[in-house]
């Protein structure tokens, strides 16, 4: 079955625009013109991956966003057009995976939806963490023995770090492993995740035991 | 205290108006000092002469009165004359003396009483004469008493009045009595001497009260000065106090109207302003959703050209270059409207300028090579480290080496760098089509093509090199231009090492009549 994709766009053209691209690129995507309807739409769709427009009329893209992340860590994607705004930065603590910038080529928005929906691959079913335990079959961490949400790009990161620990992990190279990106891309999206799944996984986020930051490098494990 | 006056309008009117007071109040006393003195001087002489008349009158009595026949009796007569004479009138101030006329026959057996301490060179030989001329009238001379007191000669005046007078036996004689002026001199003194005091008074009382009026008068100017100081300096919302009717009050209102109408202009024109940035900076992202669709759909057609016939194909591929075309386009025009908008600010590291410069070269190397332009490489030995935004100059080497090319006529690229202690900086020379001197001074303007008649092929913007030097600018580097009609131009950006750091010399020189723009160098 092909993966599900919600185009949540206000503008009809783009939307059915950005609709052939993936159709033509073997997804099934799905349609939700305005902020009001979008959560219906999800509930009722659940789609595998959600483009969401940031501008969008009635409610906008960061509630949408936080809405959905509610709801479950389906990988959200925002469409932006203006990448050096707060707007990005609502979107990614919000909850967004990732963001793709406008005008951008077809080849740009289907290597970013692939790069999320592609499954992890690890040769060890269970990861040790400290106090966590990474349950890859489940898709699962345990703290404690207590079940943790995260979403699948949070749990990626989680455990692309705890598979090296020790090893310092440079924003760039997380960007690369994590988020698939090939050249130079935002470090903002490295930051703001590191700081949401330190809300999840650390006792006190402020000071960090599970994921620390070597400074001026990136970040390690343990 | 000439500065003092230079500076200050209330220091002048006061120095002005302490000047002129002095002069008429010198002039006044000088008059007041001279009137009272004559005044003092006719009153005594009045009575100076009152009483000489009554002496002379009490001689000529005594004498005629007197029946003395021997000498020695009319000696001690005359002798008694002179101090009878001295003690009347007011004390201490008449000298007495009795002198015989000259030129009468029979020798002079009596001596001449005179008061102790009378010096007769006082009674000058032609007044005397005046004296024996004069029928019996009493006359009079002002004179200068010396009067020696421990040592220090003091003058006063004095008057001498004489008149003749006949002793019998003795023949004719001058009797003069000499007053001392002194107390009416003291008198005048004591006068001048109050005016001056009090002349001094007036003239610091009216510097005063000058001082306090102009003071009253010049501190709502003064106010006013430094309220249109605050206005130019930006604080537009400053005001004058109106209050009354006078004409302060009119200078403050007009004042307040003309910087309301200022500030309302200034505020309309930054709106303005403000408003065509967040316009252009609206229509820029506006215009990104169409063309985000357009390009998706153009994409796809292209992808799929292959399936169409030949004239659909090339308007496919047309279609796809000018949609890139139309995407550099809207970014320039974003990222220029933000350097308008003041929005930008750099990300500064430590960089390598020789890396930055080859890695640009490396990637329009297949631009150049299109064209038949070589690119030639000259790199110092060591590092070239500076303080700069990685992507901004690459984006401006970048866009000096796509100028380069698409002005270079296919001759050879020259790219260069170079390093001082301060500063460092990157050279392109091509020698291509160059400029004339009236495009030199253009090349930076926004939209400007150097040659509108020739035909395009890079599809520049023309708001490169306007972005190159916005760039330049951020770093508080300069970016020179030399060009000659038909021999090629050469582009250097020098950057300072680190940032906010003046620079001294540029590495790399360039040839004669250049133009620069931005930094320090031409500030």
């Amino acid at each position: 079955m092909n993966p599900k994709i919600l185009v949540i766009d206000d503008d009809n053209a783009l939307r059915e625009m950005v609709g052939i691209v993936l159709s033509a690129s073997g997804f099934d995507p799905k349609y939700c013109p305005d902020g009001n309807q979008a959560l219906s739409i999800f509930e009722s769709e659940q789609p595998d991956l959600v483009l969401l427009d940031v501008m969008l009329p009635g409610k906008n893209g960061i509630t949408v966003c936080q809405e959905i992340r509610n709801l479950s860590g389906t990988p959200i994607i925002m469409l932006t057009a203006k990448s050096d705004t707060n707007d990005v930065v609502l979107g990614l603590e919000a909850g967004a995976d990732d963001y793709i910038v406008k005008p951008f080529e077809p080849s740009e928005l289907t290597a970013r939806i692939k790069a999320r929906l592609r499954p992890l691959t690890s040769s060890e079913a269970i990861v040790n963490l400290g106090p966590l335990t990474l349950d890859l079959e489940g898709h699962q961490v345990l703290r404690d023995g207590e079940q943790i949400s995260l979403t699948p790009l949070e749990f990626n990161l989680l455990l692309t770090l705890a598979q090296k620990p020790k090893q310092v992990f440079t924003r760039e190279v997380l960007l690369e492993k994590v988020w698939g990106y090939q050249y130079k891309a935002d470090t903002r999206l490295v930051n703001v995740h590191v700081q949401r799944l330190r809300s999840k996984i650390e006792e006190d986020p402020d000071n960090p035991k599970i994921i620390k930051t070597v400074r001026g490098i990136g970040y390690r494990a343990g | 205290m000439l500065r003092l006056l230079r500076r200050s309008v209330q220091a002048r009117a006061v120095a002005t108006t302490v000047a002129l007071s002095s002069v008429l109040l010198v002039v006044l006393g000088g008059f007041l000092s001279f009137s009272i003195g004559n005044g003092l001087f006719d009153a005594r002489l009045k009575q100076v002469l009152a009483e000489s008349e009554v002496a002379v009158l009490d001689a000529q009595n005594i004498f005629a009165a007197s029946s003395v026949s021997d000498e020695v009796a009319l000696q001690t007569l005359m002798n008694s004359v002179v101090p009878r004479l001295e003690a009347t009138g007011v004390a201490d101030s008449r000298r007495v003396a009795l002198l015989r006329s000259p030129g009468q026959t029979g020798a002079q057996i009596l001596q001449s009483p005179i008061s102790s301490g009378l010096d007769t060179a006082l009674i000058s030989p032609a007044f005397r004469s005046e004296v024996r001329a004069s029928s019996g009238r009493v006359l009079y001379q002002s004179i200068q008493l010396s009067q020696t007191e421990n040592g220090i000669v003091t003058s006063n005046p004095g008057i001498v009045v004489g008149s003749p007078l006949d002793i019998p036996l003795a023949g004719d004689h001058e009797l003069y009595l000499v007053f001392d002026l002194s107390s009416e001199q003291q008198t005048l003194s004591f006068v001048q001497q109050t005016l001056f005091i009090g002349g001094l008074a007036i003239i610091l009382i009216i510097g005063g009260v000058a001082y306090l009026v102009t003071g009253w008068i010049v501190r709502p100017v003064k106010v006013a000065a430094e309220v249109s100081e605050e206005i130019a300096d930006g604080a537009l919302d400053v005001r004058l106090l109106e209050k009354g009717e006078d004409v302060v009050a009119v200078l403050a209102r007009s004042f307040n109207k003309m910087a309301d109408s200022l500030e309302q202009k200034i505020t309309k024109l930054a709106t303005v302003s403000k408003m065509q940035q967040r316009f252009v900076s609206d229509v820029s992202h506006e215009l990104r959703t169409p063309l985000t669709t357009i390009k998706l759909a153009g994409d796809m057609i292209f992808e799929a050209r292959d399936d169409l016939d030949p004239q659909l194909r090339r308007s496919a591929e047309i279609m796809q270059g000018q949609i890139e075309r139309f995407e550099v386009l809207l970014q320039d025009l974003l990222e220029i409207s933000k350097y308008d908008a003041g929005a930008v600010l750099p990300e500064l590291e430590i960089h390598d300028l020789s890396q930055v410069v080859t890695s640009a070269v490396s990637s329009i190397e297949p631009l150049a090579r299109k064209r038949g332009s070589e690119i030639k490489l000259e790199l110092p030995d060591g590092e070239v480290v500076a303080e700069f935004d990685s992507r901004r100059i690459d984006r401006l080497i970048g866009n000096l080496l796509a100028n380069a090319i698409e002005h270079g006529e296919g001759k050879p690229i020259t790219v260069a760098v170079g390093v001082t202690s301060d500063a460092v900086a990157v050279r392109v020379t091509d020698q291509g089509v160059g400029m004339s001197e009236n495009e030199l001074e253009r090349v930076f303007d926004r939209f400007w093509r150097a040659d509108p008649a020739r035909k395009r092929t890079s599809g520049g913007t023309g708001l490169g090199l306007a972005i190159s030097l916005e760039d330049t600018l951020l770093h508080g580097g300069s970016l020179d231009v030399w060009a000659r009609p038909n021999q090629g131009a050469s582009f250097r950006l020098t950057l300072p090492k680190v940032q906010g750091e003046p620079v001294a010399t540029a590495p790399l020189p360039l040839p004669e009549k250049t133009t620069t723009a931005g930094s320090e160098s031409d500030e």
